[in-house]
């Protein structure tokens, strides 16, 4: 028998061992598959927003492999997701990056979800050159790092607040002050910020602009503040949740407005369902509808036809963040084919030189990698259904004024 | 320098040989371990040896993060940025444990959490200087390929483990590691031999905070972007705990022992069970509490037949 | 104008938090046990609440007939079999169990019902009420109402009730009340128990207001911590008390130095209040 002490320390170290090696094995090769990387906050406060890039994901890789797989210089491979949780926590997300690249072996990359993972992420994939493509990244410093590997399909914030705020300013002349509440969080406060400055550019008084804490239950004081300010637009950003949340407690205040618009609860089939008559004449902006009309390239062809596989396959209307998810993938399946290899540097250049029309709009990428090709749509909320507003060429109706 | 003591210096030792055996994705791993570790053997002072249930190990993690980060988006080297924030923090957790370690048991525990919060919506609320919501964009340290920037952050965090473990050791040595235990088991009693308590727990608080700033403070320009949430999240100040009770609380070789062990286990459970590794992580420290009180280094082989007792 | 709503928007919440923190400052006063679970089974409270409404139209106010003594076995059982072996144990061991115990739970709800939010909306909806300029809705009116009842109803066990009698007892001195015969073991586990059928209610309440997922717990439970401390522990009214002021804080902070600033305010306050008044408005002095 050994002395006690070391044989708690041998015990531990076999123990410490055991952990370290579990980690370091790594699975095997198939051979005649591609694998795309896709890291998502499976769990975490994050995590409905997961789902939906899982969707789209998903949907991609089943038609690819229906169609016979992707053609790469004339042989056929079949396409092979890797999904990994990084738990809603940036720094994992990294890791996750890390570990799918050298332990999982994958072929190229889905971005992290939000500019905040997908930047933090981005930093692994440049190193390894693994073309990366963010399909939620829509901040334009997620871009400013000189990467050459990193490629998104979302235009900046700022494409989404300029054309909102010149509508209401040509339509609705007597709309005067603005108050915004945003979600002390990445993507709703860069929002609210870009509406900011786009409603002083146009002449617009911003008498409120607030922030409110993530998880906060009760917004009752903050608009009641609001209800005294009598601004003729409020401007809200959130998740769906504090979105709903606020519209009911405005509801409840008996507050009524000119013009409501929130981002991003109406691009949402559920918020609609869910807030039910409360959702009439709220306006929004998204960069991509299921209105839209486009005749694409891609995979999926047409607008309708995405619409139309996504409602056969999940019986649900699809979303922006699901179209974009898709999108990635079929843009992958573009640049391999043109590429005509899975070398890293070749495909890069396919991404980095694509010209295309597909069903999520037309796809350029900027010399940063960002997207700037897209006229993201404003819709407004007209008898239970959205009705986009802008661009002109899938306009449906016109901008009604008056929320209660 | 007792025989523990050596054993844990040795087994940090055999750490910094990891670049010999693995590529960047263990050198990740590595890092890792070595930032439990000092989070840890940091927690130990205050909870093992001053007896302090405290949950501030996130509030100074976080602290230390944005530190740093701030300091380095303004332009300063990485290893000042890095000393001014384990200095800040060992200023400021002295000042706070003066005021904070007046209370005892539950209440010094939700102070300290509540020191979390208060401190992740201060930054939060800070916009202008931290990104508030938005994040902190973190300007890349070093950045010379791969394997260089992995073995450099490998190695900084292994000196902060290092420099960690000389703390505690010489503080167990000491009569502040004499006046932490005269606190521990009676601080009345202590208060009344003459004991400065105020001054101890001051110190002990502060120590502890430090090292946990640095590591922070490191962390932050490893991974480039850090926002409130991902930093200031309790599970910082939980898993410190969880890994000392798993080596043995108060004793520096087992809270470093727990943490590679611990480490390992996340790290199997977060490959393998996708869906509910923190059900698993639950269950983990449920069963650790019930059957397994005193840790692992109070494991006997042949106890390992006999039902744990009553703690 | 303003400010009327604010106090009105402030006394209704106020109640409301109060009932959430109930259940969470019986057991800590009672069992000097800080149950981390109390948000998580506020959620469920919410969710069973939602079911029913879903697929049986029972409406929320009838719910908590099918909570309470559902979530009081629980409370129960957890309590006796679990928690009891950790009932003399340092602080640190029951707060870490607590927590792994919600971890578990927690995860299980996200696993079982998805992360995304529920919404249980009443159908017809019940609007608002206007008085003199203020607004208050109907439905905040009516959980206000339930809530009061329910701290009544508790209020009126702990007084009158002999199972009541002998948690005050065994709160005011663990020790004399086992000379008096009180079973101690039992009436932890029921005081236990109560403070699980309480959260399940309040979280039967909150069904009809807030959004439901499991990821508004921990909202849920520093609310729940605030209020206990600032109202002070083991007693209805202090719960009350404490309530109130933390809606009153937050809507005046809120409307002067801004929404975001409002939790900081909340949580500044706690640290004060443990500092210079640990037992909180009305609570008595003597527990660690």
């Amino acid at each position: 028998m050994l002395h006690p002490t070391s044989q708690r320390f041998s015990l531990i170290a076999a123990l410490a061992m055991t952990a370290v090696i579990g980690c370091g094995a790594s699975l095997a090769r198939a051979a005649d598959v591609i694998r795309f990387g896709a890291p998502l906050p499976l769990t975490g406060p994050l995590a409905p927003e997961a789902l939906k890039q899982q969707q789209g994901y998903d949907l991609w890789a089943e038609q690819a492999n229906k169609a016979g797989g992707i053609s790469v210089g004339g042989k056929k491979y079949q396409v092979e997701i890797v999904y990994v949780d990084y738990q809603s926590n940036t720094p994992r997300a990294v890791q996750a990056a890390e570990q799918m690249i050298t332990q999982d072996n994958v072929n190229f990359l889905f971005g992290a979800f939000g500019s905040g993972a997908a930047k933090a992420a981005s930093t692994v994939s440049e190193k390894y050159k693994v073309p990366t493509l963010a399909a939620t990244a829509s901040s334009s410093q997620v871009y400013d790092q000189g990467y050459k590997y990193l490629f998104g399909t979302f235009t900046p914030n700022d494409t989404l607040t300029t054309p909102l705020t010149e509508i209401i300013r040509k339509q609705a002349p007597d709309v005067k002050k603005v108050a915004i509440l945003a979600r002390n969080d990445l993507f709703p406060l860069a929002i609210a910020q870009e509406m900011d400055k786009s409603a002083k550019a146009n002449g617009l008084e911003v008498v409120y602009f607030e922030k409110y804490a993530i998880g906060t239950l009760d917004h009752s004081a903050t608009l009641s503040q609001i209800k005294s300010l009598a601004p003729q637009w409020i401007f809200i950003t959130g998740y769906t949740n504090d979105l709903l949340l606020v519209r009911k407690q405005m509801v409840d205040q008996e507050i009524k407005a000119s013009v409501v618009t929130m981002i991003a609860g109406p691009a949402y089939q559920d918020f609609i369902e869910a807030a039910g008559q409360s959702a009439e004449n709220l306006t929004s902006a998204s960069w991509w509808h299921p209105a839209e009309r486009y005749d694409g390239k891609d995979i999926f062809g047409s607008t309708e036809n995405f619409v139309k596989l996504f409602r056969d396959k999940y019986h649900s209307e699809p979303d922006y963040g699901q179209a974009s998810a898709a999108v990635c993938g079929a843009l992958f399946q573009l640049a391999i084919e043109r590429a005509g290899s899975l070398d890293h540097d070749k495909v890069r250049d396919e991404l980095a030189k694509l010209d295309v029309v597909t069903f999520f709009g037309p796809v350029k990428f900027g010399a940063n990698g960002q997207i700037n090709s897209l006229d993201p749509p404003v819709f407004q909320i007209q008898g239970a259904k959205p009705v986009v507003l802008f661009p002109p060429v899938i306009k449906q109706g016109e901008l009604k004024l008056g929320v209660n | 320098m007792n025989r523990l003591h050596l054993a844990l210096l040795l087994l940090i030792g055999c750490i910094a040989a990891l670049p010999w055996f693995g590529g960047p994705y263990a050198l990740r791993l590595g890092t890792t371990a070595c930032l439990y570790a000092t989070l840890a053997l940091s927690w130990n002072v205050v909870g093992g040896f001053a007896g302090y249930p405290s949950f501030a190990t996130a509030a100074f993690f976080g602290f230390g993060a944005y530190a740093t980060g701030v300091l380095l988006t303004l332009g300063l080297p990485l290893s000042l940025s890095i000393l001014l924030s384990l200095l800040a923090a060992l200023l400021l957790a002295g000042l706070l444990g003066a005021v904070l370690l007046r209370l005892r048991g539950h209440y010094f525990a939700i102070a300290s959490l509540s020191l979390v919060e208060v401190l992740r919506e201060l930054v939060n609320n800070a916009t202008d200087l931290t990104g508030g919501g938005m994040g902190l964009n973190i300007p890349l340290a070093a950045g010379s390929g791969i394997l260089a920037d992995a073995v450099f952050f490998f190695y900084a965090m292994w000196a902060v483990l290092l420099a960690t473990a000389l703390m505690v050791i010489g503080v167990s040595m000491s009569k502040l590691g004499f006046g932490l235990a005269c606190i521990r088991q009676n601080e009345t009693a202590a208060g009344m031999i003459g004991l400065n308590a105020t001054l101890y727990k001051s110190l002990a608080f502060g120590l502890s905070a430090c090292f946990v700033s640095a590591a922070g403070g490191l962390y932050a320009a490893w991974v480039h972007y850090i926002d409130p949430s991902d930093v200031f999240d309790i599970l910082y100040s939980v898993k410190p705990i969880v890994m000392a009770l798993m080596g043995g609380i108060g004793s520096p070789l087992g809270v470093a022992c727990g943490a590679l062990v611990y480490l390992g286990l996340e790290e199997v459970v977060w490959r393998h069970y996708i869906q509910i590794h923190s059900g698993v992580l639950g269950l983990l420290i449920v069963v650790l509490l019930l059957c397994l009180p005193h840790g692992l280094l109070s494991l006997r082989l042949g106890a390992l037949w006999r039902r744990a007792r009553h703690v | 104008m303003l400010t009327a709503q604010l106090l009105i928007n402030a006394l209704v919440l106020g109640c409301l938090y109060a009932c959430i923190a109930i259940g969470f400052s019986l057991v800590w006063g009672v069992l000097n046990v800080i149950n981390l679970i109390h948000g998580s089974f506020i959620v469920l409270g919410a969710y069973l609440a939602f079911g029913l409404y879903q697929w049986l139209a029972i409406p929320p106010w009838y719910a908590w007939v099918v909570a309470a003594p559902l979530f009081f076995i629980v409370g129960y059982g957890l309590q006796r079999l679990l928690l009891n072996r950790v009932i003399t144990a340092p602080v640190l061991v029951t707060l870490t169990l607590t927590f792994g115990l919600d971890l578990i739970l927690n995860n299980a709800m996200i696993y079982a019902f998805k992360a995304d939010y529920r919404k249980l909306t009443l159908r017809p909806p019940l609007g608002s009420l206007s008085l003199f300029g203020v607004v208050v809705p109907v439905d905040r009116l009516i959980a206000t109402g339930l809530a009061l009842a329910l701290t009544g109803v508790l209020y009126w066990l702990l007084r009158r009730s002999r199972v009541g009698r002998a948690i005050v007892a065994v709160r005011l001195d663990r020790d004399a009340a086992v000379l008096m015969g009180v079973n101690v073991k039992s009436i932890y586990a029921t005081a236990f128990g109560l403070g699980a059928a309480l959260a399940g209610c309040a979280g039967v309440l909150m069904a009809l207001i807030f959004p439901i997922s499991a990821l508004t717990s921990s909202s849920y439970l520093g609310k729940a911590f605030v209020v206990c401390v600032l109202g002070g522990l083991g007693s209805v009214s202090g719960a009350l008390a404490g309530g109130l002021l933390l809606a009153l804080v937050e809507g005046i902070g809120s409307a002067t130095i801004g929404p975001s600033h409002a939790t900081t305010l909340s949580f500044a306050l706690l640290i004060v209040f443990l500092i210079v008044r640990p037992q909180g408005l009305l609570g008595r002095k003597g527990f660690e």
